[in-house]
């Protein structure tokens, strides 16, 4: 396709503050300001335009753990939730530590036709937190950030060299913040729900003993850090503190951390093992000011695939993680109204937001000239959330099947919205 | 948001026995009572009732343990069940078979019921949520969880001895964190309506939050005994005298140990309980173990009459020992 043209619909466009009715034009993979006579014509009257969504965190489970996902089936389940930029986790098999690899993810992604895929490579080698990777030549390669999944870097020094080193290539990081020697074998929220439940503890100084030293390196090296998927209430004051100390740190919240809390464990629910776990109303109360107030930059989805048998057992042997990319928007949509957000706002976190962290001059928007990376939404149409209705491999949500969240939180919130189109520098993606 | 109660079935009778949560006081008064009905058949010299006769139980232990083990195949005995021991500590779960289909070949062998350990919390409730409808399951204590019949032969143990649960205060020393018996007894006693419950140890040893389960938190141990009257122990699993939680097993009686001169703080006829086995010199004096306020050893006799009375309202016989007991008389 050449060229088309979106009538009538509602253009929200964060990084330029425009949301209002206009009709945007598509030539040759890039957006325009007018189309010829007979170009092809879109109605989206009802329907909301806006840069497609760029996923800052999700498992694709490939190379290494296809039975739990593969590119292309997280890739179309990644189109229904809006995303036509995914970054992928590097926890594969292999880990995501050489060319190699990221030639192959390349390679699946090409094929398989979904969103556009980013390797996040892993800053040690094979994730073991002892070598550094070839940083650089990863970077170059289209890794466009360095992270180490939701591995502890043990050794202080070797995150120090990390960080001086990416610094020297103004290469951005991405860690989550996990002090392994205070993690243990937890499992869970160190609160009443884990206390009563006899599930071992995961203690918010787990999070904030390790933020503390990633801000104090990030201090001393201006290495740019992205802290990815925070959970407490404490991190967030602290990512406020190092912000107005002008360092470029940059944060992150999995959408589900935003709803959920460790209340939803009661029954051993294994539905909510999550890696970065649900912790009290207090801290989710915590991550959404620090949404509105801009500590948090980005939603991400943390979308965790499982094949059946992973979540099949008692609570702390079940694989940890959500599968988050069929219920992504209905849970977006909600947002303003939960957090008292004004829509662009919202999806600002997850366009705009983003783009700034990877590179701080990125212009992500629906401006004349830039690629036509395009999603329309039905914010009306009931979300698609039976199991026969999931694109993702992994059923592993609390929300299949749900029509409104008060069937698992006290937060009546119906389960509405659909993309109908989503383009890739101008070419419609099917779902 | 509560979620569905597993030990329930669906004509919201008592279906397993996983959690002293979740259970009303109606139900605890239940099984105290019952087991009381079963104290006298322990005491005659054939000690056997019909009650599960035809009923195969399978005590299914992932975990080591002897004690328990043996008290749940005496109780199921008594009832005349036929007892299937499956060691599975050395088993197939150690060839990487996953713990449903471990499941699914001891349900292919017929059993009516099964004792559970395991050391994952929450193994029973999930043993309970995949067998079939047709099996009861008992736990035996899963992980750091619950250890519910040890919670009820205890609540027997204090029943028997002060007559009831009101107006009581009761200290419980040591690892709370770690142990599911002190989780169930907590959720037993003030379930029961114990207005004082006390816990005391090093934060080390205390769960996070602690207060919520409704107990009141002391560091001082001599302070936690004041006017106690009853005083629990707790073991000191091994793994934890070798890692950082305490310096060693002798500052750890010096400063938590029950000693007799430590008990005389408690009131004069308070009685010292201990699940067993005992760490002698650890968190308790040999004498005070031995001496004439301790009911360890009536505890692991109650524990024969508690788990019957379990197993039989779990397999919808609660209501034949009361006739069985007026036929005795």
């Amino acid at each position: 396709m050449t060229e088309l043209q979106i009538n009538n619909a509602r253009v929200i466009d964060p990084l330029n503050v425009f949301d209002e009715h206009r009709s945007l034009y598509i030539k040759n993979g890039k957006l325009t300001d007018s189309s010829a006579a007979d170009a092809p014509i879109i109605d989206a009257t009802g329907l909301i335009a806006c840069p497609g969504f760029i996923d800052l965190y999700a498992r694709l489970r490939e190379p290494g753990y296809s039975r739990k996902g593969t590119i292309e089936s997280e890739g179309c389940a990644a189109i229904k939730a809006g995303f036509t930029t995914v970054f992928c986790a590097p926890d594969t098999n292999p880990v995501i530590d050489s060319i190699a690899t990221v030639e192959l993810i390349k390679q699946k992604a090409n094929a398989a036709n979904g969103p556009r895929i980013v390797p996040i490579a892993a800053l040690t080698a094979a994730l073991n937190g002892e070598r550094l990777s070839e940083m650089a030549t990863l970077f170059r390669a289209g890794c466009r950030i360095l992270g180490h999944a939701d591995r502890p870097i043990k050794d202080t020094g070797v995150l120090l060299s990390a960080m001086e080193y990416a610094s020297s290539f103004n290469i951005p990081i991405m860690v989550r913040p996990i002090e392994n020697a205070i993690t243990g074998n937890g499992c869970a929220h160190a609160g009443s729900v884990a206390t009563r439940l006899g599930l071992p503890g995961l203690t918010v100084a787990a999070e904030t003993v390790a933020l503390s030293q990633l801000i104090e390196l990030c201090r001393c090296t201006g290495c740019r850090l992205h802290l990815s998927r925070l959970s407490s209430g404490r991190a967030i004051e602290m990512v406020r503190q190092a912000k107005n100390d002008h360092l470029p740190v940059t944060a992150d919240v999995g959408i589900h951390h935003l709803y959920f809390t460790h209340e939803q464990l009661e029954g051993f629910d294994v539905n909510f093992h999550s890696a970065v776990p649900f912790r009290s109303v207090e801290d989710r109360d915590a991550l959404r000011t620090g949404v509105r107030d801009g500590t948090i930059d980005a939603i991400c989805s943390d979308h965790a695939p499982h094949d059946k048998d992973s979540k099949l057992a008692p609570f702390p042997s079940s694989a940890a993680g959500l599968s988050a990319f069929d219920s992504f928007i209905p849970l977006l949509l909600a947002l303003p109204d939960l957090l008292n957000m004004s829509l662009i706002d919202v999806i600002a976190k997850i366009t705009s937001g983003p783009a700034r962290i990877i590179d701080p001059d990125d212009n992500y928007s629906l401006t004349k000239d830039a690629p036509a990376d395009i999603i329309l939404i039905d914010t009306h149409a009931q979300a698609r959330l039976a199991a026969d209705e999931f694109l993702s491999h992994g059923l592993n949500s609390p929300l299949v099947g749900l029509n409104n969240l008060a069937e698992v939180i006290d937060e009546d919130v119906n389960l509405v919205g659909q993309v109908q189109h989503s383009f890739i520098a101008g070419n419609e993606k099917t779902k | 948001m509560r979620k569905s109660d597993p030990q329930f079935n669906q004509l919201n009778k008592l279906h397993h026995f996983l959690s002293i949560d979740g259970l009303d006081k109606t139900t605890l008064t239940h099984i105290l009572d019952t087991a009381e009905g079963f104290t006298s058949v322990n005491d005659k010299s054939i000690k056997n009732v019909p009650l599960l006769r035809g009923k195969t139980v399978a005590n299914l232990f992932f975990e080591n343990s002897t004690r328990t083990r043996t008290a749940f195949e005496l109780a199921a005995k008594r009832l005349s069940a036929d007892i299937l021991n499956i060691d599975l500590v050395s088993s197939s779960t150690k060839k990487g078979e996953s713990l449903l289909d471990t499941l699914r070949v001891l349900e292919a062998l017929q059993s009516d019921m099964f004792v559970v350990r395991h050391s994952d919390s929450g193994a029973a409730d999930f043993i309970a949520r995949h067998v079939s409808p047709a099996i009861n399951v008992i736990n035996g204590g899963d992980g750091q969880h619950a250890h519910p019949t040890q919670a009820m032969l205890d609540m027997f143990t204090i029943r028997r001895h002060k007559g009831s649960f009101d107006n009581l205060c009761v200290v419980i020393i040591g690892d709370i964190k770690h142990s599911r018996v002190a989780r169930s007894g907590i959720a037993a006693l003030v379930t029961l309506g114990v207005p004082d419950v006390r816990v005391v140890g090093p934060q080390t040893l205390m769960p996070a939050d602690v207060e919520s389960l409704g107990v009141t938190v002391y560091q001082d141990i001599n302070k936690a005994l004041a006017g106690a009257d009853v005083v629990m122990g707790l073991r000191l699993q091994n793994e934890r005298m070798t890692s950082a939680t305490i310096p060693s097993t002798g500052e750890f009686f010096q400063a938590y140990g029950l000693t007799p001169e430590r008990l005389r703080l408690a009131k004069p006829d308070a009685i010292v309980m201990h699940p067993g086995p005992t760490n002698r010199g650890v968190e308790i004096a040999a004498s005070v173990a031995d001496g004439e306020q301790s009911v360890i050893l009536q505890q692991v006799t109650f524990g024969i009459a508690v788990r019957m009375a379990v197993m039989s309202i779990i397999m919808g016989h609660g209501e034949e020992v009361r006739l069985l007991e007026m036929n005795n008389v």
